[in-house]
């Protein structure tokens, strides 16, 4: 984005954004949800992953499935040979892919007794995943000239509810469930009520439906999108509202007092979601979304989702490398506490940096401005390059102070994978 | 249909008691081939590993509210062809540490049991309350060679956690 490529330089449903826009919500956002999901799920229903290792051949077949997805679409853009049997060969890919996610995810989630607020907002997520891939392959399909007459009006109006599913259903439904569970675990709070999750959850799977069915069928009459999309919007709004309320009751009902940066940067992407919506709501009603759903979406990708996954990932990767790294002599020798293998300080200033970066990179997006935008943009990926060094600090166990740092038995931990 | 004694160790966590006596005095009674008929408020999870070392196996049941029915029978032959010198799990003493560790911030009651863990003699066993299940707990004690046993009070708001060190 810092270069140029793609939205704002390019139209947003050029090629090039197009190769953006997957390298963002696959590469990044769906692959990390993926890792959490395997890691948490688990915790969530108290059972075993249905299979650990599905883990690895399903990363193997995302990144092949991305490399070739994108590849067909830098050749669609022009900077490939014409290989547009890319795109369908990417999209297989990543349906085994995410269909051996979606599968070991729902089976541990099936063998659970009693299923709480957040496996259930999981399930949708994963329902939303297949719909989103099921839309993108047949687009891949498509766009390769595989498609007849009868799908082709689904790729002329049909993007809309591709991206709908894939970042409202799989990745945001999917990161509301989590942020239950985890911001009841990190801030001490007691779970939300049932019932009233389960009123937010009912709220978001009915905005799927409107949209993602409603959709459809109204492409097959031919009678525009317009009025699904109001009706999605104002459940959308709805759900998010609810959430909203679900998420302040968990920050007031605390019982740790002094927030942590995990749980104080994760309010800045709860901030990022509400001003999406009042956006959103906003360009609705004056009847220019069109122009400015570039704008929206990347707030929701960038401020939201993004924001929220570095937040919890600063605590996630510190617990985990302590518990890796320490459990087995804890009990046995002197051991520094989780909180020592990070500098809150040091972090804040990335993520105060990421966040700056992202608003006012998104504002530029509304005012029109392509060029400063690809300063904020490096701007981001400079904060986020900083998030990223902080991460790895973390796993060399860089900040722990001597003498705790490697007790007798103690190794430093592998950068990238758990021993 | 196997012949089994019936225990209900309901009232027992009710009352704010350990079970695992009870449990005990009842496999100790059991006759050659006798099983043994157990309702409890949760699902007794971490005992059926200890009843399957014992040779028994089990059938679970939900019944209302949570609670559980678990038939366990003895099994022909022998369960595990190396075991563990056979630990009875009768004669589990008193605990010699008790923690209430439910105000602590996670992970501290983690550190706190495994710490005390250690201080434990051969055989001796250490009860904590926790106000979660202590699902990260669980592996490293498996790792070091700890039994356990615990479940959430009926009212779900505290965790009881029973620790007993290897022989």
């Amino acid at each position: 984005m810092a270069a140029g490529f793609g939205f704002p330089s390019a139209d947003l449903a050029s090629p090039d954004t197009l190769v953006l826009v997957h390298m963002v919500s696959i590469g990044w956002l769906s692959t990390a949800m993926c890792g959490a999901l395997l890691q948490f799920v688990p915790v969530l229903v108290s059972r075993p992953l249905f299979a650990e290792n599905w883990a690895l051949p399903a990363l193997v077949l995302l990144t092949a499935g991305l490399i070739a997805l994108l590849c067909g679409f830098l050749a669609l853009g022009g900077h490939l040979p014409l290989w547009l049997w890319l795109l369908p060969l990417g999209a297989c890919l990543l349906i085994a892919g995410f269909g051996l996610i979606a599968a070991d995810v729902v089976l541990t989630v099936q063998s659970a007794k009693s299923l709480d607020a957040s496996a259930r907002f999981v399930l949708v997520g994963m329902a939303s995943l297949c719909v989103t891939v099921a839309l993108g392959a047949t687009f891949a399909s498509q766009l390769a000239g595989y498609g007849g007459a009868a799908i082709d009006s689904v790729l002329e109006s049909g993007v809309p509810l591709h991206a709908i599913a894939g970042l409202g259903g799989w990745l945001t439904l999917t990161a509301m469930g989590v942020s239950y569970r985890l911001l009841a675990m990190f801030m001490l709070s007691p779970d939300v009520d049932e019932r009233q999750s389960r009123v937010t959850l009912f709220v978001g799977a009915l905005t799927l439906c409107v949209a993602v069915v409603g959709g459809l069928v109204a492409i097959e009459a031919a009678s525009g999108l317009g009025a699904v999309l109001l009706w999605a919007g104002v459940f959308g709004l709805a759900t998010i509202a609810l959430y909203g309320r679900d998420v302040i009751e968990l920050y007031r009902k605390r019982k740790r007092r002094q927030l942590e940066l995990n749980t104080q940067m994760a309010a800045y992407g709860f901030l990022s979601l509400l001003v999406a919506a009042v956006l959103g709501a906003v360009l609705a009603a004056t009847g220019s979304f069109a122009p400015y759903a570039g704008a929206f979406a990347f707030l929701i990708a960038f401020g939201w989702l993004s924001g929220l996954v570095l937040a919890k990932l600063h605590k996630i990767v510190a617990f985990l490398t302590w518990l890796e790294a320490y459990g087995p002599v804890m009990g046995r020798a002197p051991m520094p506490r989780v909180q020592e293998l990070v500098v809150e300080a040091r972090a804040k200033k990335w993520f105060g940096a990421y966040f700056a970066a992202v608003w006012v990179a998104t504002a530029l997006l509304l005012a029109g401005e392509g060029t400063l935008f690809r300063v904020a943009a490096l701007a981001m990926a400079v904060a986020t390059g900083g998030i990223i060094h902080e991460f790895v600090r973390t796993r060399r166990l860089t900040d722990v102070a001597e003498p705790l740092r490697l007790p007798n038995g103690v190794t430093e931990p592998c950068l990238l994978h758990a021993r | 249909m196997t012949d089994c004694i019936d225990l209900d160790v309901r009232p027992i966590l009710r009352a704010g008691n350990e079970p695992f006596s009870a449990i005990m005095a009842a496999l100790a009674q059991l006759a050659p081939g006798q099983g043994l008929r157990l309702y409890a408020p949760f699902k007794p999870v971490p005992l059926f590993a200890v009843m399957a070392e014992k040779g028994f196996a089990y059938a679970e049941r939900e019944l209302d509210r949570g609670e559980w029915e678990v038939l366990f029978t003895p099994e022909a032959r022998p369960a595990s062809s190396a075991p563990p010198p056979a630990q009875p799990f009768d004669d589990w003493p008193e605990p010699k540490i008790t923690l209430d560790n439910r105000d602590l911030d996670p992970p501290e009651p983690m550190v706190k049991i495994l710490g005390a863990a250690e201080q434990l003699g051969p055989g001796e066993t250490l009860s904590a309350l926790l106000c979660r299940e202590p699902v990260f707990l669980f592996p490293q004690l498996e790792k070091r060679g700890f039994r356990w046993l615990g479940g959430f009070t009926p009212d779900g708001s505290t965790y009881e956690l029973t620790v007993r060190a290897p022989a």
